[in-house]
Formats: structure tokens, sequence, C-alpha cells
């Protein structure tokens, strides 16, 4: 299956080709019709549809058969926000109700994932008994999987048999020498196997699996975790060889690893990458393949919106109070749904508008700027800057604008308990918009203004409600039009 | 001859499926081992399988009272190299 290259650089001699132009994050527009209809409304497959549909996964997997140098299976924290960490396993009896509690009460939900905390193919019973339940009584729900691949073979007619046609496999290496450095052993045909033979063993098994996912038409993303000095000189040639196997979307993620989560990777003081390092890397795998640059991280019990959490609206104690009438909520959610695709739709139209309208005027030669912008959805600038708990990272250049990365954003005006060292925070939120020139929020108060100003970055209040690509690509045009884009950058680097 | 699951299991599941003679059970706080039914695999497996599959260090003791993943074996992190970062983090 040949993949369309999507998300690419913008080409350096312009002249764009479709409506993809004023924003590459409309990735759909290049798909097959079939694949489109499948992740139109899947926020983690596609960046347009995060911005409006919820997902949630329920933590029934537990077990794993391996062990990665960034996961600790001890770990089990409420405040702690990445992949393997739950509050509450749940059985598939349990999960089944907390879904249909959850497309209940946030309509926009349409996809249920198992990802864990373990890996959800070492459970096979608890996994596909959940599914099975799931496809039967809440038919609008789509069903997806995350795996480490290596029980993937033996479970792809399994998970064909449930109409599961999303898989996550998680492929942070092709060559065993690395693999070896992270993965420490593998749990085999009953023995431990450790080192570059186990590495080997799991290797073959993801590559198996994702060609066999492929020939029965089941789309598949790869996740690659970031780990500087020991797998990301490798990602792009990772990336190459998915994506000759037809895999659908490549999805680098940055290294979590902190002394306090006990993995190896934390403990041994294995750096994360900065965020221009990952930038640079999915850059340089998007010549291959369609990036995905909008993966938050969840945890195995994640609910609601790409980077919320209302995970604690339904606890286990809560879900059994409710009273869910799923047919009468299957009816909501149709409407619902429906609504929102129109919605999704003409702010498409109005982008695809917006790029032409921009093809056409007289093309700057200025270099790019990378803003941030507050936004809690529906692709416009809608939230304040002190309530913002991230910020979605724009690149604005003469060929339009394009989605490069989010970063989480600490609460500086969280009520009166945090207001003490509210400053500190303040200044850490600042820090983390490092590369940007400009923010862009629906308000910004006098304090953060005057300090964003000092830090070199442009604090802007004047889009509240607008999409946001026309306001980024407003703002860097004012910038063009002031002369700010012929400066030199003393403190700034236009990176994310 | 049995092994015993102490309270450092963290509840995972993976060792149950495995067990030949079925002796693992779940139990509050963790998952237990009946010491009449456990054979150590003998007979079926080379190695005990709940020990196999178990990702935490020392939660698996054999009749001894001695750790079948002793600290380090599983994670590769020296024990001196997780005392220090503890200490480290117990400190601020």
């Amino acid at each position: 299956m040949e993949l369309p290259v999507l998300n690419e650089k913008p080409a350096s001699q312009g002249g764009c080709s479709a409506g993809s132009c004023g924003s590459t994050d409309d990735q759909l527009n290049h798909l097959s019709d079939e694949i489109k209809a499948k992740v139109q409304n899947h926020p983690c497959y596609s960046e347009d549809a995060h911005h409006y549909f919820a997902r949630m996964h329920v933590a029934v997997a537990p077990a794993c058969n391996i062990q990665c140098h960034y996961c600790n299976r001890k770990y089990d924290c409420a405040n702690e926000s990445r992949p393997g960490v739950v509050s509450e396993l749940l059985t598939p009896d349990q999960a089944v109700k907390k879904t249909m509690a959850v497309a209940a009460n946030i309509p926009q939900m349409t996809v249920l994932g198992i990802a864990g905390p373990g890996d959800p193919l070492a459970n096979p019973e608890r996994t596909f008994e959940t599914f099975r339940r799931l496809s039967k009584e809440a038919p609008d729900i789509k069903l997806c999987v995350s795996t480490n691949g290596l029980s993937l073979p033996e479970s792809v007619e399994e998970l064909a048999k449930h109409n599961i046609d999303h898989v996550t496999i998680t492929i942070n290496c092709v060559d065993p020498e690395i693999g070896a450095k992270i993965y420490p052993w593998i749990f085999w045909e009953n023995r431990r196997i450790k080192g570059k033979k186990a590495a080997k063993i799991l290797i073959e098994q993801q590559q198996k699996g994702l060609e066999m996912l492929v020939a029965k038409g089941i789309l598949v993303k790869v996740n690659s975790v970031m780990i500087p000095g020991v797998n990301d000189k490798h990602l792009a040639e990772v990336s190459r060889i998915v994506k000759a196997k037809g895999a659908f979307l490549h999805n680098v993620m940055p290294l979590i690893a902190e002394a306090e989560h006990g993995t190896f990777y934390g403990v041994m003081g294995q750096r994360g990458p900065t965020g221009a390092e990952l930038q640079a890397l999915q850059d340089d795998c998007s010549g291959d393949m369609n990036m995905m640059r909008h993966c938050r991280q969840c945890r195995a019990d994640a609910v609601g919106m790409l980077g919320e959490d209302r995970g604690d609206e339904f606890t286990m104690d809560k879900i059994e109070l409710m009273d869910i009438d799923y047919e009468a909520a299957m009816e909501k959610r149709k409407v619902i749904h429906q609504a929102i695709e129109a919605e999704m739709n003409s702010k498409r139209a109005q982008k695809s508008e917006f790029a032409e309208q921009i093809a056409q005027e007289p093309k700057l030669t200025t270099r790019p700027v990378l803003m941030a912008v507050a936004t809690s959805g529906q692709g416009v600038i809608n939230v304040h800057f002190g309530h913002a708990k991230e910020f979605l990272i724009y690149e604005a250049s003469p060929d339009g604008v394009r989605f490069i990365s989010h970063r989480k954003a600490d609460l500086y005006c969280g009520g009166d308990s945090t207001c003490g060292d509210g400053e500190s925070v303040l200044q850490t939120t600042i820090r983390s918009l490092e590369g940007c020139e400009a923010v862009l929020c629906s308000k910004v108060g006098f304090e953060p203004w005057e300090m964003l100003e000092n830090a070199g970055i442009m604090p802007n209040g004047e889009h509240a409600m607008e999409p946001i690509e026309e306001a980024v690509m407003s703002v860097y045009k004012e910038m063009a039009k002031n002369g700010k884009l012929d400066e030199i950058i003393l403190h700034n680097r236009a990176t994310a | 001859m049995s092994l015993k699951i102490i309270e450092t299991c963290v509840n995972c599941f993976a060792c149950e499926p495995l067990c030949p003679s079925k002796a693992i059970y779940e139990a509050k706080p963790h998952f237990l081992i009946d010491s009449k039914k456990c054979t150590e695999c003998e007979g079926d497996f080379a190695v005990p399988q709940c020990a196999t599959i178990c990702p935490i260090e020392g939660a698996i003791l054999d009749a001894l009272g001695v750790a079948l993943n002793p600290p380090g074996s599983l994670t590769g992190i020296p024990p001196e190299k997780m005392a220090e970062a503890m200490a480290e983090l117990q400190a601020h």
C-alpha cells in the first residue's frame, strides 16, 4: 500500500497543492475516502478531530509480557499523567459500564481504547471480553487497542472479529542492538529472555503483526518513544520501514523520564528530548510519512478530550449510582455527532478558502515564526492565558500555518491555594513557551503581559473566538508589515 | 515445597493464568499462592512460571524465603543507584 506524504514541511519553492496549504493539519484531504471515514472523528488519529471529539481508555489490562526501560509497573498515581499509569483497575463488566456512562455524559466521546496499564494483548480474555460486549452493547463507539506487539500475530484474527479497525503498535527500533538498550527482558515461550535475543524476537513479532494487520485492512498507527542517544538517530529508518509496510500514521513521542517515577531511564539519568530535538526528528520522518504531532501521551485510564482528564467524574463508585439509558443516549449522541461533523466540515471549507486566499496574495519572503495558542477546542482561540493548561504551537511562514506540537503549561491562576507561589509558576509557563514569538489567547492579564513582553513573547488578545490558522496568519502578516521579521532574533529561535 | 507472593505484589494478574497447578489466586491486598497446590512448576516447566513473568523484584520468594528475582535483576537498575536516587528524592 503506497502512502501519501502528509504534513510535510511546505515545499520551499512554494506552490501548494490542494486546499491544505493554509494548514497542514487537515491531513484527511489526502487520504482515501475509506480511511477518511474511519478517522474523521477519531481524536488520536486526526489532528483536526482532536479539537472536537473525546476519547477514553479503560484500564482492564494489567499484565505485561515485556519490560521497557521507560516503564515502572509499581507506579499508580492520580496526579501523574503518562502511559502505564492508572488509579483503578477495572473488570470487563466495570469497563463496559464505565464506557456507557461516559458516552452518555460526554456525547462527543467517540473512541474507546484499551491501552493498559500493561499490554492489552497480554490480557486477551479481559481485553476481548470488553471489546466483545462493547461492540454489541454500544455499537456507536469506535474500538481501538494499543500494544507492544509481542502477542500481536496470534491476536490479529480475534481483533478483526471484533471490528477493531485501529491498532497502535509501539515500535521503538528495528535493530536488536538498539532494542537491547530499551527492553531489558521479554516473556516468551515460558521463559524470561534478555538482551539482544529478546529484542530480536520482539522486533520480529512487531513487524509480522504490522504486516498481518495491514493485510486485513486494519488501520495501523506506529508509536515510537524518542530516547536521545539510544534510538533518536534510528527512528527515521523505523519510519521508512513501517511506512513501506503500510502503517498509516507515525507518532514520535518524547521520552518521559523522571527519577521519581522509578523507571530505569529516570533513575539512571537518561534525559528526554528537547522540544527542538523532537520537532527536528518529526520533520525528518515526515518526508517519509504522515506524522502525528498532537499526541498527549495519555494515561491508560484517561477520559475526555486529549489533554484533559475527567477520570475523577467517572470512578466506579460514582458510576454505580448513575442510571444510564443507552438507547436514548445513542440517539442524543447521533444528533450531537452530526452537528459536530457539520461544524468541522464548515471549518474545513473555511480553512481551504483561507488557504486559497493566501495562495493568491503576493508571497512574503519573511522567516518562519512560532506562535503559541490557547484553545479548548473547536479550532478557535478561546482560553484566557492564565487558564490555559496547555498551548498549541503553530508555525507561520510564507507557505501558510502548520501545527507543530503542544506544550504543557502550569496553571498559575488556579485559585487561592496556589496564588502564593503563582508568580514562579507563571515564570515556568513563560519558560515553556521558549522559542515562540507571540502567544494568542482570548485574554491576557496585566502581570503576565509584562512578563511575556520581557521574555520576548508578544502577548495578543485581539483574536478571541477567531479560527486559529486565520488569527496566526494575521498576526504573522502584521509582524511582517512592522518589519519584525527582518530583525535578528537575540533570545529566541524558531523551533519548538 | 512452595513459592510465596509477598506484599510488594502489584496485582498485575500476569502470573495467575500461567500457573500449571492453578495454585495462584486473587486475594486482598494481593495475589497469593496456595502452598498445597504449588509444585514450583516441577514436571511442567523448566522454570517457575510466576517468577518468570513477574515484573516486580522481590515479590516472589522460594521455600527458603529467598527472592527469585533479586533487586536489579529485572529493571537493570543497580540497587545502589536506586537507593541513591530515592535518598535524593526524600531530601527534597
